[in-house]
């Protein structure tokens, strides 16, 4: 038995000695190499989506995406081949279920084992956050984020590999204030927001947009957090302050169709209701007609930047028709719901990221493809007549603008010209 | 000398075994993988080796002292953020336009390798106090009330958002190695995280064996039996909440450190039920089972998830449904979990080696 333990104890102390061995670093030879995810062939990006978890109805936005780049592998291009300049385009999701951990930890993988050109696509503003310093510091590409913060524009500077793309909730904001100024110039609002930085940067946007008038005609200014499953007494104040102009700066979803539903509960029928982009989608107004009726629904305002795909104007349009033959051609299978206005989004999105593919050249790089991002003027056909696709030194804000729409009877129709929100 | 039975040497020796496996594991990456491949690697296991903290603690206070929790994650979560603001200090969240109010102790910005212990700390005290309330309930009761703590703390580091950065979090500043060593980050994160997890394995194994380890073992298997043999029930509960929290805790600031990220949605409830599975799976009172369950915690999700290039099926939302089909298994025939199911195995085998020293002595 002695012999045994002396056995073990040598052992022991023999690892011991070599383990300072073992942390030696291996110095591996930095070679010149051209930028991971670039073949010949074949072009891999990637992104995380929220396939799973409290936000997965964002899921279609991915959707589209993957259909759209079906899409250009199959179909023969301005140069006669598939692909980008003949490059299949590879692009890998991975659900993160809206954690930052586990978007930090899915983008890792993509960046290190799956080898990505650049990280595209990525949904969430908090998920984005999360992963903007490392792939900036390894000078990765984070382009055509499905977020519509004010960071990746405002913050250009600072992280230069990152850029978001849609109208951000802080030029949104402004085009209400603007509207409710020229519009309803006598107006008091009542302002509904989540407590978070979406709903914060909406309403620092619309005090923007009303400017000096700002203090004067915002009557009540509440909030709700996004686990809180009543919003009665902060809707009943609404209520009570005479609001005439109601603004719900909510999610998609439960929260828009909650506060819309207990408006209705409290008897309060402020002359105008305005909702946000985000949350004022066909699905979402159905889902609130059902607990309110659709006549205390008809007649919200919001904004668009892109085409809607049900409004009856683009029965004929170009970009409409495409988008419908993609999705038919190329969908996923079994069909999908293609009014639901996400599959558009991810279209239109993935739609501009390929021509940045494009204008990143024959070899892109990392490089090229920023600077092809950094440097946009051009009109993308999924989005409103009349906006511009605009991004330089100083202007990191793809798209800025908006138009009023108004909702009827389950469609949107634009009411009003092209604002500016930056 | 006293009679060291082989089977302890054979457990110490698998230990040792292991623990020089995980010191040169980086390096075995390195040498057969190409450096993206090695680093990826090298941080899932750091990850691993840190929920392996967070379940050994999950494990002294549901295995080995009976009480349920389902707010562990509200407790990694608050080391995380701990580690957040310690690292970041004051000037750091000053950027982030924060204004933490002047009473809270956070400094001009520390070394986040120091935070892990105060981290520890801080939780393990908040846990204790917790303890107490928790000391009325039991069963069922207390299940809801930790689940109370898990489903609260996403929304109270929301609502401080002076101090905790409220729904947008705080980046953390990426991690470097420290005091200019010679090593690479990714391998200092590992070691990092590893040779915290050695320490607390110590911690919890020199507890689990002793006076304290005992008691709890009394207090969960008959509470009532245990009182009457003198074991004050108060104290060791308040205790395992305690020391189980800051594990939890110690987690929590390798967690911050390594994503370099904190915000609410990071430890959503989800959490404390997905770390509770893994350390049911793993094995309840069995420190190895810890190891096991932050094995499945990891690589499960990554495994059921099919990377897709072109998928419109269920398979990205797999992980869940993995998981629980797992736990369910797992209930049905290895109710002891993987380590459970190792212990069985062992017991098979000596049982049988002693079948054969009977029947050899019989026969001498």
């Amino acid at each position: 038995m002695k012999k045994v333990l002396l056995a073990v104890v040598a052992l022991g102390a023999a690892l011991t000695v070599s383990l300072p061995g073992a942390f030696a670093r291996l110095e591996a030879p930095k070679a010149r190499q051209a930028d991971p995810g670039v073949t010949s062939r074949s072009i891999t990006i990637g992104g995380t989506f929220p396939f799973s978890g409290p936000v997965s109805s964002y899921a279609p936005i991915a959707r589209g995406m993957e259909t759209y780049f079906r899409f250009v592998n199959a179909r023969r291009g301005p140069d006669g081949k598939r692909g980008v300049y003949g490059r299949q385009i590879i692009f890998k999701t991975y659900d993160d279920g809206y954690n930052p951990a586990r978007t930090v930890q899915l983008t890792q993988q993509l960046v290190l084992q799956d080898k990505v050109f650049a990280i595209y696509g990525s949904l969430g503003t908090e998920p984005n956050l999360a992963i903007r310093p490392y792939l900036n510091q390894r000078k990765i590409p984070q382009l055509q984020i499905a977020t519509g913060a004010s960071y990746w524009g405002a913050q250009h500077k600072a992280f230069p590999w990152t850029m978001g793309w849609q109208t951000d909730y802080i030029a949104e904001g402004r085009v209400y204030g603007k509207w409710i100024l020229q519009n309803r110039p006598r107006a008091r609002i009542a302002i509904f927001y989540q407590n978070d930085d979406y709903g914060k940067d909406y309403l620092r946007g619309v005090k923007q947009g009303l400017g000096s008038r700002a203090s004067s005609m915002i009557a009540s200014e509440l909030s709700y957090e996004v686990t809180d499953t009543s919003y009665a007494s902060q809707i009943a104040r609404q209520r009570a302050s005479g609001a005439d102009t109601w603004i719900l700066l909510t999610t998609a979803g439960t929260p828009t169709v909650r506060a819309l539903g207990t408006g209705r509960a409290v008897g309060y029928r402020p002359e105008q209701i305005v909702i946000n982009s985000v949350a004022a989608t066909d699905q979402v107004m159905a889902a609130a007609a059902r607990t309110t009726g659709q006549e205390y629904v008809n007649g919200v305002v919001s904004t668009g930047y892109l085409k809607n795909n049900t409004n009856p104007k683009y029965k004929n349009d170009p970009a409409i028709r495409s988008f419908r033959r993609i999705m038919g051609k190329y969908g996923p299978e079994g069909g999908v719901d293609i009014r639901n206005t996400f599959y558009y989004y991810g279209v239109a999105n993935a739609s501009e990221f390929v021509r940045l593919l494009y204008k990143a050249g024959k070899n892109p790089t990392r490089a090229s493809l920023m600077a092809a991002a950094r440097n946009r003027n051009w009109v993308n056909p999924y989005t409103l007549t009349g906006m511009r696709t605009l991004t330089r030194k100083g202007d990191a804000f793809p798209l800025d603008q908006g138009k009023i729409l108004r909702y009827n009877n389950g469609s949107f129709t634009e009411i009003s010209p092209l604002y500016k929100g930056r | 000398m006293p009679r060291i039975s082989p089977f302890t040497l054979l457990k110490f020796a698998c230990v040792l075994a292991v623990a020089v496996f995980v010191a040169v594991l980086p390096q075995i990456f390195d040498s057969r993988l190409d450096p993206g491949s090695a680093e990826f690697r090298v941080g899932q296991f750091t990850l691993v080796g840190i929920w392996f903290v967070a379940l050994l603690g999950l494990n002294v206070l549901t295995g080995f002292n009976g009480q349920i929790s389902l707010g562990h994650g509200a407790f990694v979560g608050l080391g995380a953020y701990v580690t957040a603001l310690l690292s970041l200090g004051r000037p750091g969240l000053e950027l982030y336009m924060l204004d933490p109010p002047s009473w809270l102790p956070i400094g001009d910005g520390m070394r986040p390798v120091f935070t892990i212990p105060i981290a520890a700390l801080v939780t393990g005290i908040i846990g204790f106090l917790f303890g107490f309330p928790a000391l009325r309930l039991g069963g069922v009761s207390l299940a809801l009330a930790t689940l109370a703590v898990a489903v609260s703390f996403p929304i109270l580091m929301k609502r401080f958002d002076e101090v905790t950065g409220g729904g947008g979090g705080v980046n953390l500043n990426l991690p470097t190695t420290p005091f200019g060593w010679d090593i690479s980050t990714r391998h200092w994160l590992y070691y990092e995280a590893w040779i915290t997890a050695g320490i607390v394995l110590v911690l919890a194994w020199l507890l689990v064996r002793g006076r304290v380890g005992r008691a709890f073992r009394a207090i969960r298997d008959g509470e009532i039996a245990a009182v009457s043999s003198g074991v004050n029930s108060a104290l060791y509960k308040t205790l395992a909440f305690g020391v189980s929290s800051a594990f939890a805790g110690a987690a929590g600031a390798l967690l911050a450190i390594e994503v370099a990220y904190v915000n609410p949605d990071t430890f959503p409830v989800g959490l404390s039920i997905l770390l509770l599975a893994s350390a049911v799976i793993g094995g309840l009172g069995s420190l190895a089972g810890a190891a096991f369950g932050a094995l499945l915690y990891v690589f499960l999700p990554i495994y059921s998830q099919n990377p897709p290039i072109v998928s419109w099926d269920f398979s990205n939302q797999a992980p869940a449904v993995v998981f629980g089909a797992v736990l369910i298994a797992i209930m049905l025939l290895l109710p002891g979990g993987v380590a459970g199911g190792f212990r069985r195995l062992t017991g098979l085998v000596r049982l049988g080696l002693a079948r054969r020293r009977a029947d050899r002595s019989e026969l001498a």
